[in-house]
């Protein structure tokens, strides 16, 4: 990883910015925790705040414009390049100037005034339909600010000629008496007439307003193409944005009077790449060292992509840490070890079948929807569709091992791969011998953990640390030593022969290795380090071990809840009655959603806690280029 | 004592109290976990953890309590009985006892988690080992029912 420093001239530093971000290769170091490490030579760089909130304002405007042609702008199939002129300002200049030249803004002020004429004629009581014959048919000459003028007097002269009081008129008249009304019935017809008068004049005059302001829309819709102006608001809205994303990476800046100063990490083979990119983007005003990064800093870490079947088993990883540099990226082995765990507690051949099939379907499922369009839970699950798969697999392969179809169905027999000393493969019910589970159980454990610590031996040769490279591998002896012991004196329940007849092999297999630690680690790092970590080898070997016994108690727990609905459903013998296929549904959706949901968390657990302890830290960076979208 | 009632209070402790404790390790880890998820819903992912955890030690109270069920017709003499309640009483007391370390441990994880996320992989231990209490357990209960 390297280092790249640069000086450059605070004009050019906002083409410096997009042109990295354009080509995606560096991550700029924030450098606003760090300015007091300069003693006042650098000051934050505060010059992209009213740029910042001039992106904003021209993207919210550009928005509402989309909003007003009827468009969203996902919708939208073709790609806008954005431009750039210089600095951000002048680049935000032109977007505004040239956002002002659409007629976006003419024709939503005329769909504006259409619906305000249609408004006005509603509350007049007048049918514009039929006003609009005898409306005139002069050219449009007025602005829009006269039509609305107009249209202001209208709604004036609509209050002061007492249309609004007229419902109050007609009660007064209902309560006067009939001489009353025969003596005012002329003045009345009178009032009648000049009232409808006034209401046809209105409506002539409203239904011309309306077809002016018509057949301006008409000729402007004529003249622009809307799909030329959508391409246009694109073009300018992906340039807003992106000159916000110049002006976030930005923040992280420092300066002086009148340059300013950037730091990043380029990995090795972009290095030269990006340092060309900031000389051409400045036009040669500008300052670059290019450094390899000194041992005593944090580098973030550039990983090889995992396969992208793995994706899922690369999130359980990550979402634990980042690999510290130089560390075994763990993901596949990871994805090895972990469907073997969740297997052995998950073991059903039925119900490993049926993951298998979610699997598939996920997968299908998968190329035809798109990630970004589905909810939280649903999208999980489209990207573990493969984890699936070898979960079901492995879950299948166990089944066959501990006979289980649907739970203890007995329609399978068990099938033994072998036997190891007491250690047996297969072969057993785990419900029946749970002794047996209980062994396989640690012998896996052992496996698992022996390793991890392997690993812990690779990451040791890795760095260079000769003085704890013996270190994993006298642990190993002690792991499996005490393995060995527990399996020779038959268990943990005669543990007082381990000191009378075993007392030799006791020296040998575990206070000979802890001895070793002890020692090599006290060369390392000091006599009371030692003491502390040998300490801790001892706890966590004794206490890391038993944990495995987990996956003896998850199993017979899936066993025996599978038992139950078996049970329930009067299946016997290896014999499924017809009437146990309903029971057996239930049975499955349930013991599928929780039991499967604990048996994931538990695998997770001995990854995260047992095996990662032994040599995945977690404590890298990611390596996060500055990329503009 | 009788027998069946002395091995059926053994089975009662084993069902009652890992289902209290897991409860309120779910209420209170829950409760927590909600929180957070108003503000950072991305951590739900991680933190939900806790919760499938202190689930856990209600399935382990029901492991013993199944395997003391399916010994019930075996249990003759009054040792036995006694074999059937201490083992139900164990693993009533290490499931009390991780459920506490969870709901402490876990609670105050979900809360770390919120401020600084990568502070994650070393704070789970406390919940993780407080989890393996419950393990520790079930191992010498189920060696119990074994000898019955």
């Amino acid at each position: 990883m390297h280092k790249l420093k640069a000086i450059v001239y605070e004009d050019d530093i906002d083409a410096v910015i997009r042109s990295l971000g354009e080509a995606g290769v560096a991550q700029i170091i924030d450098l606003r925790e760090k300015l007091g490490e300069w003693q006042g030579v650098l000051s934050q760089y505060a010059g992209s705040a009213e740029n910042a909130a001039k992106c904003s304002e021209l993207l919210s405007r550009i928005h509402v414009s989309f909003e007003a042609l009827g468009a969203e702008s996902e919708e939208l199939p073709i790609a806008g390049a954005p431009f750039a002129e210089g600095t951000t300002k002048e680049t935000l200049a032109t977007v505004e100037k040239r956002l002002a030249e659409l007629p976006v803004e003419a024709l939503r002020k005329c769909s504006e005034i259409i619906s305000r004429v249609d408004q006005l004629a509603q509350a007049f009581d007048v049918k514009l339909d039929e006003a609009r014959q005898a409306a005139s048919r002069e050219p449009f000459k007025e602005s829009f600010e006269e039509v609305e003028e107009r249209l202001d007097e209208i709604e004036k002269g609509y209050s002061t000629m007492g249309f609004a009081d007229r419902k109050l008129f007609v009660d007064r008249i209902k309560t006067l008496s009939i001489d009353e009304k025969s003596q005012l019935g002329k003045k009345l017809m009178e009032v009648k007439r000049f009232l409808t008068e006034q209401q046809e004049t209105m409506a002539k005059e409203l239904a011309t307003l309306r077809r002016t302001v018509e057949t301006v829309q008409q000729t402007l819709e004529a003249e622009t193409k809307i799909s030329e102006i959508r391409e246009d608001l694109f073009t300018l809205q992906k340039t807003a944005e992106r000159e916000k994303q110049v002006g976030q990476a930005e923040e992280k800046l420092a300066r002086t009077a009148k340059t300013i100063y950037l730091e990043a990490w380029v990995p090795e083979e972009h290095a030269k790449q990006s340092v060309e990119i900031i000389k051409k983007a400045s036009n040669g005003n500008c300052v670059v060292a290019d450094e390899l990064a000194s041992s005593s800093e944090k580098t973030p870490i550039v990983l090889k992509p995992a396969p992208k079947f793995l994706a899922a088993f690369e999130k359980l990883v990550f979402s634990f840490g980042y690999p510290a540099g130089g560390d075994i990226n763990p993901v596949n082995i990871l994805a090895v070890t972990f469907p073997i765990l969740f297997g052995i507690m998950f073991a059903d051949v039925g119900q490993g079948a049926l993951f298998l099939v979610i699997g598939l379907v996920l997968t299908v499922l998968k190329k035809r929807i798109a990630l970004d369009k589905v909810g939280d839970i649903i999208r999980y699950l489209l990207i573990s569709s493969e984890m699936f798969m070898l979960l079901g697999l492995s879950a299948i392969l166990f089944g066959f091992l501990f006979g289980e179809f649907f739970g203890p169905s007995g329609l399978i027999h068990p099938v033994s791969l072998g036997r190891i000393g007491p250690f047996f493969i297969g072969g057993f019910e785990p419900t029946q011998e749970p002794m047996k589970m209980l062994r396989f159980a640690v012998l896996v454990g052992s496996l698992h953990l022996g390793s991890g610590l392997v690993l812990k031996f690779v990451n040791e040769v890795k760095h260079r640390h000769f003085k704890l490279v013996p270190v994993p591998l006298f642990w190993l002896w002690l792991l499996f030593g005490g393995l060995y012991m527990w399996a020779f004196w038959g268990g943990i329940s005669n543990i007082s022969k381990w000191f009378a007849d075993g007392s030799l092999m006791l020296v040998g297999f575990i206070v000979l290795p802890l001895a070793l630690v002890l020692m090599s680690t006290a060369f390392a790092e000091g006599f009371m380090g030692g003491l502390g970590f040998s300490v801790e080898v001892f706890a966590e070997t004794l206490s890391h071990t038993m944990s495995y016994s987990r996956l003896m108690a998850l199993g017979l727990i899936h066993s025996a809840m599978n038992y139950l609905f078996l049970v329930l459903g009067g299946v016997e013998h290896g014999y499924f009655p017809l009437a146990s296929i309903p029971m057996i549904v239930i049975g499955t959706v349930l013991v599928m959603i929780i039991e499967g949901l604990v048996v994931f968390v538990h695998t997770l657990r001995l990854h995260w806690v047992e095996w990662f302890s032994k040599f995945h830290t977690g404590e890298g960076i990611a390596f996060k280029p500055f990329k503009i979208t | 004592m009788d027998p069946g009632l002395t091995s059926l209070v053994g089975i009662t402790l084993a069902i009652g109290v890992p289902i209290i404790s897991a409860a309120i390790t779910i209420i209170i880890c829950g409760n927590a976990m909600a929180g957070v998820g108003t503000e950072k819903p991305e951590l739900l992912s991680r933190l939900i953890i806790t919760v499938v955890l202190g689930e856990a030690l209600a399935i382990y109270g029901l492991l013993i309590a199944f395997m003391l069920l399916s010994k019930l017709p075996s249990i003759t003499t009054i040792e036995a009985a006694y074999k059937a309640l201490i083992s139900g009483a164990i693993i009533a007391v290490a499931t009390g006892s991780a459920g506490a370390g969870i709901s402490y441990c876990g609670t105050s994880l979900i809360g770390a988690t919120a401020e600084k996320p990568e502070t994650f992989s070393s704070n789970v231990i406390g919940v993780v080992l407080s989890e393996a209490l419950a393990i520790y357990g079930l191992l010498i209960a189920f060696m119990i029912i074994g000898q019955i």
